[in-house]
């Protein structure tokens, strides 16, 4: 337990860092300042100061957690810190539901149950770092955590979350299914709408697709027409617009 | 049906039936493209023959339908009336809750008789967070809408190359268009056609 207490500061020191430095020094989170939930809650014009603050504060705090003595103070500040960062969080959910969270880079990607996940787990550090004493951390323990709390950044997802799912799909080939048998609907569409026949009815017609059936190697697709109806023959083999026909046929000839 | 679809068919194919305006080969020619005058529609004004919301009720062949501006609007659907769901259906396919636009003429009676009716077609773009089985989870500005591969009726459009029911180029993080049908009252959505940049 006393291990687990006195791993707790590096944990929190090396987020933090993290956190403070892309703060500071990212110039496309300062340029994308305006767009998170900061910019409503302190007006735009004040978000960049802000979250250089922010960003001030963290390194601070990191830099009394690595500073031994590890003091019970130091504790306090990370776990007052990771419930602002709850708070603000909540407060980014409910106010601005799409802006970006602005945490930790210039990802665009609303706060989530992720975000939470990572500032709850951030806070539980931080209240256990009160109680550390003067004992060796244990490093697997520390490396284990930052490695949650790094699945847990969606702004890292890019660099491993993407590429394995890409490589899954590559290896399942999920959406890989034999052609069927039927010419989709869509297909005779795209035909249709590229055929001179289509484009010179265009203008008379006046519904979608009302009726549509196959026959003998052709596709025929009945629109409603200013004149009653209109029919295309679109052929179900075959790229060439040209090959499509239609004729207007009038409501008493139909009737 | 048999004797419609076989007159028809006929108009078309050359056959002799009756056709009005109509060489019954290839195209009208170039002057029927300009037949139609222009809607008479003040700009910025509502259009009177479009209507959009969702079914409360449906009587017969009418629609009772809310509008997203609280808004009622009764449509009639009629013989003539096309209505999409994911591809043309029949009226019986339409329920209480789909979402809806509709076009056709404003009776005085203020029934919209319908010649169009889509039922809960969306258009949403995003990129894809991830594949499995037949779904495509989406990325919508940060909401996550799941969209199913229909057999048979979902295709791709990749760039300006033909329609294919063939998805297996989709990628992971890639963006797209997806034109599709909403389940009611859920984040589900089914695929007509994924238009892919490349």
């Amino acid at each position: 337990m006393t291990g687990i207490a006195a791993s707790q500061p590096y944990v929190i020191a090396l987020f933090l860092l993290w956190a403070g430095l892309a703060k500071l020094f990212g110039r496309r989170m300062r340029a994308q300042a305006g767009q998170s939930a900061l910019a409503r809650l302190t007006g735009p014009a004040r978000a960049v100061p802000a979250l250089r603050l922010v960003g001030l504060v963290e390194l601070a705090v990191a830099a009394a957690l690595l500073v031994p003595p590890v003091h019970p103070l130091d504790g306090v500040a990370a776990a007052l810190l990771a419930t602002g960062f709850l708070a603000y969080l909540g407060y980014a959910r409910v106010a601005a539901p799409t802006s970006s969270c602005g945490c930790l880079s210039a990802h665009s990607r609303p706060a989530d149950r992720r975000a939470f996940a990572r500032a709850g787990l951030l806070l539980a550090a931080g209240l256990l770092t009160i109680g550390a004493g003067p004992y060796p951390p244990l490093p697997g323990l520390v490396v284990l955590e930052v490695v949650v709390l790094l699945a847990l950044s969606a702004e890292l997802d890019r660099y491993w979350l993407t590429p394995a799912r890409r490589l899954l799909v590559r290896l399942r080939r999920p959406l890989a299914v034999p052609p069927p048998r039927q010419v989709p609907l869509e297909t005779s569409l795209h035909l249709l709408r590229r055929s001179p026949a289509y484009c010179s009815a265009a203008a008379r017609l006046t519904s979608d697709i009302r009726d549509t059936w196959d026959e003998d190697g052709m596709r025929f697709l009945v629109y409603g027409a200013s004149e009653g109806a209109a029919v295309f023959a679109v052929p179900l083999a075959g790229e060439d617009p040209g090959a499509v026909r239609v004729a207007l046929v009038g409501e008493t000839a139909l009737a | 049906m048999r004797s419609r679809r076989d007159l028809l068919k006929s108009a078309v194919l050359g056959g002799g039936a009756s056709v009005v305006a109509a060489t019954a080969l290839g195209s009208l020619g170039p002057e029927a493209a300009f037949a139609t005058t222009a809607p008479d529609i003040e700009p910025g004004a509502p259009d009177p023959n479009f209507a959009e919301g969702r079914i409360r009720s449906i009587k017969e062949n009418t629609l009772l339908v809310l509008g997203s501006n609280m808004v009622f609007h009764t449509i009639r659907v009629v013989d003539g009336t096309s209505l999409w769901k994911l591809g043309p259906v029949g009226f019986d396919q339409a329920q209480p809750g789909d979402g809806l636009y509709a076009r056709g003429v404003l009776m005085p009676d203020g029934v919209l008789a319908a010649e169009s009716v889509w039922l809960n077609i969306v258009n949403i773009k995003g990129h894809i967070k991830n594949i499995t089985g037949r779904t495509l989870h989406l990325d919508h500005s940060g909401h996550e809408v799941l969209c199913h591969v229909v057999p048979g009726k979902s295709v791709a459009v990749h760039s300006e190359s033909p329609p294919t029911t063939d998805l297996s180029m989709l990628k992971v993080s890639q963006h797209v268009q997806i034109l599709g049908a909403w389940r009611p009252d859920t984040n589900e959505v089914d695929i007509a056609t994924v238009f892919s940049p490349h």
